[in-house]
C-alpha cells in the first residue's frame, strides 16, 4: 500500500491529522485544476470547498490509490459548478493587479489563452506552467497516466505556442 | 518534446522558462492556507458488501415508490456547452456537434463530450444512472460507488466500477474503453471483460466485448488479439495466440486472464503455462480445472492478481444480468 493510500484510509478511519497532510500534499494540484477554470480570485474559496466535499464523502471512496483522480474529478466538477452559478457563459476575465501592471497584465493575457485551449490541454499546462509540476508529479497527484500527461503536455505546449506566436 | 518540459531537467527551454517566471506568481501558496475543517464532521458512509446488500434488500422492499419519487426529484442531467447551460431529460438526445459539452451526471460524475457525439439519457435516479451512447467518443469520471453508472452502446453495456475513463462509439456500432482510474466492466450476453486502470478493450457489434489490453501493447499484440476475438478458431487465430504468448510481460496477466476462458479448451494449457510464469495459479487451481472452464478456479486464479476480490465482481456481473434481462422483459 502506498503512502498516499495509508493517509487515505488513516483519515477514512476519523484521522484529521492524516487528511491535513493530504491536503498539504494534494492543495497544489486543486489549485491548479480550479485555477484552469475560474478566476483567480476565486480559487481559493473553491479549493477549499472542493477539501471539504472530499472531506465529507470520503468514506465512498473504495480505492485509496484512486485518491488522486477522484479528487481531481471533485476540483472539475466543483469548478463546473462555480462557473455555472455564474452564468451566463461568458470566459474567465481576471481583474488585473495594480503592481507590476504590464508583467501582470502579460500574465492574465497568457492564462486566459490557456484557458481557451481545450480542457485536457489547459489543465496539465497550467498545473506544470503555474503550479510548477513535473510531468510524473502531475499524472501521480491526477491519476492520469503518465502518457496522457505526456501527450497533453507536448501537445498543449504546441497548441500554446502557436497562439503566443 | 523537450525533456525540461516533463520533468525540468536536461537544457531548458527558453520559452518555457519565460512562461513559468510569467505564470508562477499565480500558484498556490507554500504552504497551502489552513483548512477549516471543523465544521463538517466526515461522514462515515464507506460501504461495504453487506452494506450493499441490505441497501438492494430494502430498494427491492420499495421498489415502485422509491423510484417515482426519486425520479421526480433527480428526472434530468444539467449540460454545459460553449452557448450555455441546459438540461438533459430522460429520452432526450444530445448531439454535440462542432463543440465540446459538459454533462453533469446527477451528483455522482461528470462527462465531456466530444464534438460529434450522439447521447441519450434513459434513466436516472439514486443509485442507478444510465445513458446511451450511440456515437462518438466521451470522457467519464464518476465518484459514486461502482455500478451506479451504465453506459448502453450498439454493441455492449459498459459498467463503472468506480472510476475515470474514456469510451468511444464509432459509426459501425464498434467501441473502444480506456480506462484511467479504477475499473470498467464491459458486457454482452454472455462475454464480459473486465478493464483495470491502464487497460483498454474493443467492443464490435455481434462480438461483444473484446479482450482487454495494457495500452503499453504494440500493434502486433493487439491486432493479435482482434483475430482471436472475432475468428472462429482457426490456424490464423491458432498463430494469433502463438504471437500473444510470446509477447505477452508481466504487465499483461489481466489479458492471459481473460483468454483463459476466450480460447478453446485445448488451447488453454499453453495461456494456463503462460500466465503462471507471471501468477503461479493458487492452490487448487489445476489444468484440467481450468481446461474444463472452472469458474471457482478462474475466480481464484483473478483474486490472485491483487486486483480486488471476484465475489464483488461477479456480484456486480450478476447484477447487470438481471438488469439486462430485466430491461429485455420491457422491450
Amino acid at each position: 500500500m502506498t503512502d498516499i493510500a495509508r493517509l487515505v484510509r488513516s483519515a477514512q478511519a476519523g484521522d484529521g491529522d492524516a487528511f491535513a497532510e493530504l491536503y498539504q500534499r494534494f492543495a497544489r494540484m486543486v489549485h491548479g485544476v480550479v485555477l484552469a477554470r475560474i478566476a483567480r480570485t476565486e480559487v481559493d474559496d473553491v479549493v477549499q470547498d472542493v477539501f471539504m466535499a472530499a472531506f465529507e464523502r470520503l468514506g465512498e471512496l473504495r480505492d485509496p490509490a484512486a485518491f488522486g483522480g477522484w479528487l481531481a474529478a471533485i476540483a472539475r466538477n466543483r469548478a463546473a459548478d462555480h462557473g455555472r452559478r455564474l452564468m451566463p457563459v461568458h470566459p474567465v476575465v481576471d481583474a488585473p493587479a495594480p503592481a507590476r501592471a504590464h508583467e501582470q497584465a502579460e500574465a492574465h493575457a497568457i492564462l486566459a489563452v490557456i484557458r481557451a485551449l481545450p480542457e485536457a490541454y489547459s489543465e496539465t499546462l497550467v498545473l506544470r506552467l503555474v503550479e510548477g509540476m513535473t510531468g510524473e508529479e502531475i499524472a501521480e497527484r491526477t491519476g492520469l497516466t503518465p502518457g496522457s500527461v505526456r501527450v497533453n503536455l507536448h501537445r498543449g505546449m504546441k497548441l500554446l505556442r502557436e497562439k503566443l506566436s | 518534446m523537450s525533456d525540461y518540459l516533463w520533468d525540468k531537467r536536461g537544457e531548458a527551454d527558453a520559452e518555457i522558462e519565460r512562461l513559468e517566471q510569467t505564470l508562477g506568481g499565480f500558484a498556490q501558496a507554500t504552504p497551502p492556507p489552513p483548512l477549516d475543517l471543523s465544521k463538517r464532521p466526515p461522514a462515515r458512509r464507506g460501504f461495504s458488501t453487506g452494506a450493499l446488500l441490505i441497501a438492494a434488500s430494502l430498494a427491492l422492499a420499495v421498489g415502485g415508490a422509491v423510484f417515482m419519487l426519486i425520479e421526480r426529484r433527480s428526472p434530468a442531467w444539467q449540460v454545459t456547452t460553449a452557448a450555455g447551460r441546459g438540461t438533459l431529460s430522460v429520452g432526450e438526445w444530445l448531439d454535440t456537434h462542432d463543440g465540446e459539452a459538459t454533462v453533469a451526471v446527477a451528483d455522482i460524475g461528470s462527462l465531456t463530450v466530444e464534438p460529434g457525439a450522439r447521447l441519450r439519457l434513459l434513466s436516472t435516479r439514486a443509485g442507478h444512472h444510465r445513458m446511451e451512447l450511440a456515437r462518438g467518443t466521451m470522457h467519464a469520471t464518476i465518484w459514486a460507488p461502482p455500478n451506479q453508472f451504465f453506459v448502453e452502446t450498439p454493441s455492449t453495456l459498459a459498467v463503472d466500477l468506480g472510476c475515470a475513463y474514456t469510451l468511444t462509439v464509432d459509426e459501425d456500432g464498434g467501441g473502444l474503453v480506456t480506462v484511467q482510474v479504477g475499473w470498467v466492466g464491459f458486457t454482452a450476453g454472455d462475454r464480459e471483460s473486465f478493464i483495470p486502470a491502464g487497460f483498454a478493450a474493443v467492443t464490435r457489434p455481434g462480438v461483444g466485448p473484446g479482450t482487454p489490453y495494457s495500452e503499453r501493447a504494440g500493434n502486433t499484440y493487439r491486432q493479435s488479439l482482434a483475430l482471436i476475438d472475432l475468428a472462429e478458431w482457426s490456424a490464423d487465430a491458432q498463430h494469433a495466440l502463438t504471437m500473444v504468448l510470446l509477447q505477452s510481460q508481466e504487465r499483461d496477466e489481466v489479458t492471459l486472464w481473460h483468454l483463459l476462458q476466450r480460447v478453446p479448451a485445448f488451447e488453454r494449457d499453453r495461456v494456463f503455462n503462460r500466465l503462471a510464469v507471471f501468477v503461479p495459479p493458487p492452490t487448487g487451481v489445476t489444468l484440467d480445472g481450468i481446461r474444463a472452464g472452472d469458474r471457482r478456479m478462474l475466480d481464484a486464479w483473478w483474486d490472485a492478481l491483487g486486483l480486488g476480490t471476484t465475489s464483488l465482481w461477479r456480484t456486480w456481473s450478476q447484477q447487470w444480468k438481471d438488469d439486462v434481462n430485466a430491461r429485455r422483459g420491457r422491450l
